[in-house]
């Protein structure tokens, strides 16, 4: 980006302009270019798809009426939010109510600056990528608390509350978890994470060693203990506390919470993908890598997928488990995923006191491993149809 | 050591447990939906996949109405009235209304069991959604229409024994218990 | 898990929080309202306002005809009118010394379970909503609308059933429907079981509901509570068996109670695994009653204008929500003088102010869901 920049520059194409300003207005625009082409209808989509995977698991069809198969429903809810009376209640703090919703949103629309869409595709490959985004996606609690006080409602106030003791607590397994990774890969930025793994599944971190395997697990825990996912949705938990932080919000400020609800959804399944699933690594075939574009194209789509798998997987996690109480919560982590993501750290740091360069047969066969865990997950999965109402359905759309 | 045993054991059960039950929300998705989707996406209106019994918008058949005044008295909630004029000249007695307000009714159906000859019943319509309250009644007598008189040894008048049948038929199949399928055909 | 208040220093103190949970609340079941006081998230006490549901049910009987009442007794308890219907009926026929066919027995046996099996699907449905998986619940809508569909084939409507009446069932059952209910059972045992492997063993779900809101036999006594919520704490109780009524006593059938196998004897898991074995039990009751059924007439034959002697008559059935009784009273005209109906969910309000001292707002849910309280039933 910033070569890009430099480039321009140097070609004339800005004469008598200071620099800097030519840097901040390429980088208004790069957000803009992210926000709008990328993030938006990601998060729409998301929510789209989330409804309609959703209604699949409880045997109903889901939105498909707005456009093809209801794709375009979230630009209808979106235009129906907007078009909405913003209510701000008597009672309610006149600057952090409104204010709240952005400050969610700037926490999660940031973490897309180190977040790589492909090998050369990034905002900024920062040497603290990985500091930067646990540092920035916490800025989201901030905004929670904001609108938990300032509503001035019962329920927002719990909500919020529950929240930041929510997040607060599981900073710290996922940044264990993230710090196995970071032991492993010698370096917190992002792309040089994904550079230090190969495109083969044994190259990946996740399969490294069995501590990076479970930390894998720890982390996608953490984030969606981090994202309000169920079963940690306790700040927004509708059957207890109504709807928790959001309960006094309308029109486009309650927009903006999901818009980072669905698009922080993404950003777990994008920091899984760098740390542990070997990014946008594409195998080195020649006629690949000799054509830059189609390798830059290979690379997003490599990357999105595996990315997508883990917003799917929340989506399905949501759809199957109960919530947990808030001191089951507590206990949850501190009692249980905080030692082990210790376990895991100190257990890398052994493992790579032995084998420094890693051990190829382990990642072998923890690949194995994780292949049969997938194979026996098959066989319950048709166990289940063949259980109970065997009628299939296999068309993904009706 | 137990203690370790309990703890291990905790999350072994949290992992299979959730394990299990992802298995089967997966398996749903490949499992047939059992939404309807009602006003458009069906092979055939809803109308006509429903039972014979079933209790909808209350009918009223005024030709072979014989105007006994039974459905309005055992109505529980009065949402039926009817009128009836004598005309004093040719000593014909004719309805000058015969109104259901279906804002009120609440389908129990106890009118249409005791109408002697099937003229008041359930449809199999459900759909009566109106603008205002006054859409919601039911008016059934336009035009003054004479009162029917069963005549004995059966209806002559093709149209009318079409009509009678069907009224017949309906108390027959819902209206009685011992209609066919009931006495005696049960068992398994 | 409450703990003792921390002592409290002059300058920073704290203060309770009331907070009112209802009477628009996702999980009030209907219009409930509880006025509950909190420190945070710990409960000091719920006391529950009741009323938002009343529609003088009880007043109407005096003004409808014995026949005419039948369909308003449907609208006490929504979710299971079968059984309110029969109540009725059976007080109606105890006062007017009426019998009741053999085969319009039996219609009302197979009737009144598949009416349990809505209703407790209904319960343990929102039981999950409440602690927040949401695909159970529909699964449990999925299998009740079809339940409702073999409903509306038995007697035409999908809620309100009106179908029980004074002498019999208004509609006989014909044996299609009976092959169709047969062929429904074999298709719903499986998904119990799938049910169960998806929300009852899953260990956030265990855990959220073991060992809250215990209630004691003496306690569950001493406030009056009766059907599942009783059986639950371990006593052995159930109306069909021990005070029986239509052909119950000739059918065989299990009545469940909690063990605690879990956590503590009667906790909300306790009750909400009673509902789940009785919903099996429903399924023998209903496979044995639809091979018992005897030919013969549904309905005796009852005079239009019943006008049961003068007296008065108390009659009780086992509804999902527990014993359901009927009061009546008749004066020997066509108008019964007194109806009064005793239900379940208004004796378990009781108990929840007690049981709430001391457990989370996230607890209070699972114990209002445990409890299967229902508003139109409360109120009447």
């Amino acid at each position: 980006m910033q070569q890009f920049v430099d480039q321009l520059i140097q070609q004339g194409y800005f004469p008598g302009v200071p620099s800097q300003i030519v840097y901040a207005l390429a980088m208004l625009l790069a957000a803009f270019v992210v926000l709008s082409v990328f993030v938006a209808p990601l998060a729409g989509v998301t929510s789209w798809l989330e409804r309609r995977v959703w209604a699949r698991m409880q045997s109903r069809v889901g939105p498909n009426r707005v456009g093809p198969q209801g794709i375009l429903q979230w630009i209808a809810d979106g235009i129906k939010n907007l078009l909405k009376e913003d209510i701000i209640p008597t009672a309610a703090d006149k600057v952090l109510f409104p204010l709240a919703p952005y400050v969610v949103f700037v926490g999660f629309l940031c973490a897309f600056v180190v977040i790589p869409f492909g090998g050369s595709l990034i905002v900024a490959d920062l040497n603290i990528g990985i500091l930067y985004l646990l540092a920035v996606t916490s800025i989201v609690v901030v905004g929670i608390l904001m609108a938990g006080w300032a509503s001035n409602n019962k329920w927002s106030l719990l909500g919020g509350m529950r929240s930041a003791a929510q997040i607060v607590s599981y900073e710290i397994p996922a940044g264990l978890a993230v710090l196995t990774i970071v032991f492993v890969a010698g370096t917190m930025s992002t792309q040089g994470i994904i550079q230090a793994q190969g495109w083969a599944p044994w190259d990946w971190f996740f399969f490294y060693s069995p501590f990076t395997f479970v930390a894998f697990f720890l982390y996608f825990t953490a984030a969606l203990a981090e994202g309000n996912r169920t079963p940690f949705d306790i700040p927004e938990a509708e059957s207890e506390l109504v709807a928790g932080y959001v309960t006094e919000y309308s029109g486009m400020r309650f927009l903006f919470f999901f818009f980072a609800e669905w698009g922080n959804l993404y950003i777990i399944g994008a920091v899984a993908t760098i740390l542990f699933l070997g990014g946008w690594q594409v195998p080195a075939i020649p006629w690949v890598t000799e054509q830059p574009v189609l390798k830059g194209i290979l690379q997003f789509v490599v990357f999105f997928i595996k990315a997508y798998l883990w917003v799917f997987v929340s989506m399905w996690v949501r759809a199957t488990l109960p919530r947990v109480r808030v001191d089951q919560l507590m206990a949850l982590c501190w009692k249980y995923m905080v030692p082990l993501s210790f376990v895991c750290v100190v257990g890398t740091a052994a493992w790579m006191v032995v084998w420094p360069h890693g051990n190829r047969w382990a990642s072998i066969a923890m690949f194995v491993i994780g292949v049969i865990i997938l194979g026996v997950f098959g066989k319950r999965v048709g166990f289940q149809i063949r259980h109970s109402r065997p009628t299939l359905y296999l068309k993904p759309y009706i | 050591m137990k203690a370790l045993a309990a703890y291990v054991g905790n999350i072994f059960e949290t992992v299979t447990t959730i394990f299990e039950g992802m298995s089967i929300t997966l398996s749903h998705l490949v499992r047939r939906p059992m939404t309807v989707q009602y006003p458009d996406r069906i092979d055939k209106p809803v109308q006509e996949t429903l039972p014979l019994r079933y209790r909808g918008i209350l009918e009223v058949d005024m030709d072979i109405c014989t105007g006994c005044l039974a459905c309005e008295r055992v109505c529980p909630i009065t949402c039926i009235t009817i009128g009836i004029d004598m005309n004093k000249e040719t000593k014909q007695r004719s309805f000058s209304h015969f109104d259901i307000d279906i804002c009120k009714c609440m389908y129990c159906g106890l009118c249409a069991e005791i109408c002697p000859t099937g003229s008041i019943r359930h449809s199999q319509e459900f759909e009566g959604a109106s603008y205002n309250p006054a859409g919601l009644v039911r008016h059934f007598v336009t035009k003054p229409v004479s009162l029917y008189k069963p005549k004995k040894g059966g209806e002559t008048d093709p149209t009318m024994a079409k009509k009678a049948e069907i009224g017949q038929k309906y108390l027959d199949e819902f209206a009685t218990p011992e209609g066919p399928g009931g006495a005696g055909a049960g068992e398994g | 898990m409450s703990e003792a208040a921390a002592p409290q220093s002059e300058v920073f103190h704290t203060e309770d929080m009331t907070i009112n949970v209802g009477p628009q609340h996702p999980s009030t079941h209907g219009v409930l309202r509880f006025v509950v006081r909190t420190d945070g998230e710990v409960i000091k006490d719920a006391i529950p306002d009741v009323g938002y549901l009343h529609r003088s049910i009880e007043k109407i009987g005096e003004k409808c005809t014995w026949h005419g009442y039948v369909p308003y007794t449907d609208r006490a308890d929504y979710l299971a009118a079968m059984f309110a219907n029969q109540g009725f009926c059976m007080a109606a026929e105890k006062l007017g010394s009426t019998e009741v066919t053999r085969r319009g027995e039996f219609c009302r046996v197979i009737a009144c379970e598949l009416n349990r099996l809505a209703s407790h699907l209904i319960s343990i449905g929102t039981f999950g909503q409440d602690i927040g998986a949401v695909t159970p619940f529909l699964h449990a809508l999925r299998e009740r609308e079809t339940i409702n569909d073999l409903m509306e084939e038995i007697c035409g409507a999908r809620l309100t059933y009106n179908y029980i009446r004074i002498g019999g069932v208004g509609y006989d059952i014909t044996s299609e429907t009976c092959g169709k209910i047969t062929a429904f059972l074999d298709h719903f045992e499986p998904i119990m079981d799938e049910y169960n492997r998806l929300l009852s063993y899953n260990k956030i779900y265990i855990e959220r509901l073991v060992n809250v809101a215990a209630i004691t036999k003496e306690e569950a006594f001493q406030y009056n509570l009766v059907g599942p919520n009783l059986r639950a704490c371990g006593v052995k109780w159930d109306i069909r068996r021990d005070i029986p009524y239509s052909v119950y006593p000739e059918l065989d059938f299990e009545i469940p109670v909690g063990n605690g196998e879990k956590g503590t004897l009667g906790d909300c898991y306790d009750r909400y695994w009673v509902r789940i074995r009785e919903l099996e039990e429903s399924c023998k009751i209903l496979r044995q009653a639809l091979k018992m059924i005897p030919k013969g007439p549904a309905i005796s034959k009852v005079p239009r204008k019943f006008k049961p002697p003068a007296g008065e008559a108390y009659v009780r059935v086992e509804a999902p929500r527990g014993d359901m009784g009927f009061y009546v009273v008749s004066d020997g005209s066509e108008y019964p003088y007194r109806v009064r109906i005793r239900t379940g969910s208004f004796t378990a309000m009781a108990i929840i102010d007690k049981l709430s001292r001391g457990i989370m707002v996230a607890d209070l849910i699972a114990l209002i869901a445990s409890l299967d309280v229902d508003a139109p039933e409360i109120d009447r």
